[in-house]
């Protein structure tokens, strides 16, 4: 069904307009059906002042990916806007009035905001600029064709008079919003299309810009929580006598009442560990008085397994045959004796990963009888209010939640359990306000990960080597949905006449519990870009001619639950990267090129790594990079997510993992966990395709997964050794 | 407990607090300084970073009692209305994107040029390599060091 909403101005209390998109549901008996209409119900959107500026509510999570500029760049396109006087604000929660739909609402993740706001944010900004020429040719007793909008003013073609937005706002607020929306051509776009710094930029430099961990309100103590160090253990018993003896430390609680409680929902996973609160007058005492106490754990039947039985389980499960999830063709072509003359196999690990946002896990709470304000940095702060409502019967109306940008989000931010953790807190303290805050510790031993993912590849060729079937198996520990949408689709744009994909859930059994990471749950099941360079290999084709051999015939793709993706557009990045690496030139002794490829939702990115082994060492030396997301809004924050998720993807090639001994995870910081660093970070050379693309797609995610594969290859190309796994061994390298 | 003296940003300020307090959480929660960051508390991250007496220092890693006698400079205090000349080329070269980290890079890329004016870019990589960047902005800290290096000669 297609929910219409529509366009709506009132003047701001002290002058100016307040355009709004209400929901559907506040708007029964519209007054005029002739009103601009659009897909979105994003409320209070946009204010503009007397003074002229321009306020963009953002009720999105800006986490670093340069979302909100994108956004305010689109609608102040087409309102005409000086760029200079657009700001961001991030109002408060407001369910009723923030409503949650696919156009609309804060949920923020899988790259998807850019196309699902563009249309709405274009039309918004548009309605608002007929407004203001409306009030302009009104006061000038003209006519709106007479008129025109550029750089915050409009201006009387025929006069060449102009009037700045400020001064029209309040007029223009109350004129008839038009049901036609008159949009740019693209060609004249000002903005669209041009780098732009982040707007938050000059708050992050001077170190104003407040995350969540920055908050302090009046009266506020701080929390941390010993965690269960294993998965679905139990507290058996505290002595918190030490403790409480500490300076500062005023109460020692178990979470107990708030641990083990998952929602119905299977892909919403927060299952909070149970332990035991310090709350203090500073961070320091409620840390020291963690340190004291005396806790004893039922471990519970987690304590008995490592990681590597956990992969070796997977390995086992990986061996059989379950029902096909989705297939094209025959589902048993594997087993066709009159076709398959030659059969492949490998097997893939992409292990559990921590998401290491750089802000650490927080939230400050402060509870009240029946509700609770809280602050924090939140990919979905809807699901914070729908959970406080389900867990503390707290009633919506009594639910208030501060939005802030994060010091990272990719993915783990979108889970409330902190604001659960934090709001138990506040009321058990006495319905005093609280700042959890997760130490780095905390963060790396006790935390949800990106799941386990094991990926069992089957290939087959026929006499004439053309790959005639493919089998994929994923055995994982986190369900967001299997990997085809469509049974009878294809999830690669490959031709292969028999595709068929096995999956089988491990949840049940994991030592950690499984989230969604950038990528979402992708990043497994992009090693099938290694196994078809195996198969190159192994019909001693060079991997891109092979590609493209495959790409012939350009089928379309269904990635993900995305709509379909043209397979020519899978060569075009495909064939951008490989002129901009040169694919195919001579490399020196001890060095190769790798490539990957793959459609991620509505965009699709191509990687070609190269690599170096000498002198015992493997360096990435250089990485390029394809893009098609559509339409580039701005060039600057899309290439900065490209290189920043290729970094992301290299770490966990590098250093990723989450090694686990009897239950407990063996690291704790960044000197075990480790990131990359910028002396070990290639260069990295980005390339959007031409594209005619009228819309954009997302970018946010496209990068990260195609890394490992590509260097993999690059690592094959160069010394001939196939590596199944992350993170790698590096005494692989050494002679 | 004990009253430490602090020197922070040319402004002299006391507190009451227990002596082996980190300076990082002095900074941030009784001086209500938050431009410096928590992200690891062993040094390893580097977005606690301040200067003292000039030197790029770990605040998380030193103890307020041990910084009383030295003057302290936190990002707010880097310049006055953020026109650092690291400022202005993390402002153009669109340095930041989650920003989180960017405070500890900035700050030690200023004790850095203050000692080192002309850096190769080797040099500028091994100055920054202790600063994480979970959002991997690594390639472009180093590309505004080097412009900020050329917009002070």
């Amino acid at each position: 069904m297609n929910r219409r909403h529509f366009i709506r101005t009132s003047v701001l209390a002290g002058g100016g307009l307040m355009l709004t998109i209400p929901s559907i549901a506040m708007n029964e008996h519209p007054h005029d059906v002739a009103i601009a209409e659009t897909n979105g119900a994003l409320s209070d959107l946009l204010k503009i002042a007397p003074d002229g500026q321009v306020r963009y509510q953002f009720i999105k999570h800006e986490m670093g990916q340069g979302v909100s500029t994108a956004m305010a760049m689109i609608i102040a396109e087409e309102l005409c806007a000086d760029w200079q006087k657009v700001k961001i604000d991030f109002p408060d929660t407001d369910l009723k009035k923030f409503q949650n739909d696919k156009y609309g609402g804060y949920d923020t993740g899988g790259s998807c905001t850019i196309i699902y706001q563009w249309d709405t944010l274009r039309k918004a900004g548009a309605t608002a600029r007929q407004m203001l020429i409306a009030a302009a040719a009104k006061q000038w007793n003209t006519t709106p064709e007479n008129c025109y909008a550029k750089d915050h003013f409009v201006v009387n073609r025929l006069s060449s008079q102009r009037i700045d937005f400020g001064a029209l706002a309040t007029l223009a607020a109350q004129m008839t919003v038009s049901s036609e929306v008159l949009l740019k051509d693209p060609k004249d776009f000002q903005l669209i299309g041009k780098p732009k710094s982040a707007k938050l930029i000059p708050s992050m430099v001077t170190g104003s810009l407040q995350y969540g961990l920055d908050i302090k309100v009046p009266g506020m103590l701080y929390a941390v929580i010993a965690r269960c160090p294993v998965f679905k253990g139990k507290l058996k018993s505290f002595d918190a006598k030490a403790a409480l003896k500490i300076k500062g430390v005023k109460k020692v609680f178990t979470t107990q009442p708030i641990a083990g409680l998952q929602t119905e929902t299977p892909y919403m996973p927060h299952d909070i560990r149970e332990g035991v609160v310090v709350v203090a007058d500073s961070f320091w005492a409620a840390k020291k008085g963690r340190d004291a106490l005396v806790l004893v754990w039922d471990d519970g039947i987690n304590a008995q397994y490592n990681s590597e039985d956990f992969k070796t389980l997977a390995a086992q499960r990986a061996r059989h045959r379950t029902d096909p999830t989705g297939f094209v063709g025959d589902a048993n072509a594997m087993a066709d004796v009159r076709h398959v003359r030659t059969t492949l196999h490998a097997s893939y690990v992409f292990p559990h990963q921590l998401h290491s946002c750089m802000e650490p896990l927080n939230c400050t709470a402060h509870a009240s009888d029946n509700g609770c304000e809280l602050w924090l940095g939140s990919q979905a702060p809807n699901l914070v209010v729908t959970e406080l409502q389900r867990v503390f019967r707290f009633s919506e109306e009594r639910i208030k939640v501060h939005c802030f940008p994060s010091g990272g989000g990719f993915g783990r931010r979108y889970y409330p359990d902190m604001a659960v953790e934090a709001a138990f807190i506040s009321r058990e303290a006495g319905n005093v306000p609280v700042k959890m805050i997760w130490t780095r510790e905390d963060d790396q031993q006790h935390n949800l990960g990106h799941l386990f993912q094991h990926m069992e590849y089957q290939a087959a060729l026929d006499k004439d080597n053309t790959l005639f079937a493919w089998y994929e198996k994923e055995i994982c520990t986190y369900t967001w949905g299997a990997k085809y949408a469509d049974a009878q689709l294809p999830g690669m744009a490959y031709h292969i006449p028999n595709i068929r994909y096995d999956f089988e859930d491990m949840t049940g059994e994991e030592l950690v519990h499984s989230s969604a990471w950038r990528g979402v749950v992708g990043h497994g099941r992009f090693y099938s870009e290694c196994f078809i360079d195996e198969i190159a290999a192994s019909v001693k084709k060079d991997p891109y001619a092979f590609r493209l051999g495959l790409l012939e015939g350009d089928r379309d793709v269904l990635p993900n639950d995305a709509n379909r993706f043209p397979g020519a557009k899978v060569r075009r990045v495909l064939t951008l990267a490989a002129e901009k690496s040169q694919w195919g030139k001579k490399m020196a002794p001890g060095s190769g090129q790798g490539m990957a490829v793959c459609p991620y939702g509505t965009s699709c990115c191509a990687v070609i790594a190269e690599v170096l082994v000498r002198d015992n060492k493997l360096t990435v030396t250089k990485i390029v990079i394809g893009v098609d997301c559509g339409k580039v809004v701005n060039p600057s924050g899309a290439s900065n997510q490209i290189t920043g998720g290729i970094v992301w993807g290299l770490t966990a090639l590098f250093y990723g993992g989450l090694p686990i001994v009897k239950g407990r995870a063996v690291h704790t910081n960044f000197h075990q966990n480790k990131l990359l660093r910028m002396q070990e970070c290639p260069d990295m050379e980005v390339y959007f395709v031409d594209s005619d693309d009228e819309k954009p797609q997302g970018i946010g995610e496209i990068s990260s997964p195609l890394a490992i594969p590509a260097v993999l290859n690059a690592i094959y190309a160069a010394t001939g050794k196939r590596i199944r796994t992350v993170p790698l061994d590096l005494s692989l390298f050494t002679s | 407990m004990a009253t430490i003296d602090l020197n922070i940003n040319g402004v002299k300020m006391s507190f009451d607090v227990d002596p082996q307090m980190p300076l990082l959480w002095v900074i941030r929660d009784y001086a209500g300084l938050t431009g410096t960051k928590y992200g690891c508390g062993i040094a390893q991250c580097g977005a606690c970073t301040v200067h003292i007496d000039g030197a790029a220092v770990r605040s998380c890693s030193m103890t307020a009692q041990a910084a009383s006698t030295k003057k302290i400079v936190t990002i707010e205090g880097l310049s006055k209305n953020g026109e650092h000349p690291l400022q202005l080329a993390w402002q153009e070269e669109d340095v930041p994107q989650c920003g989180y980290c960017q405070s500890g890079q900035i700050m030690q890329a200023a004790a850095f040029l203050s000692q080192h004016p002309n850096p190769s870019d080797d040099e500028i990589t091994k100055a920054m390599t202790g600063n994480l960047c979970r959002c991997g902005t690594y390639q472009r800290i180093h590309k505004a060091v080097k412009a900020a290096a050329q917009a002070k000669k």
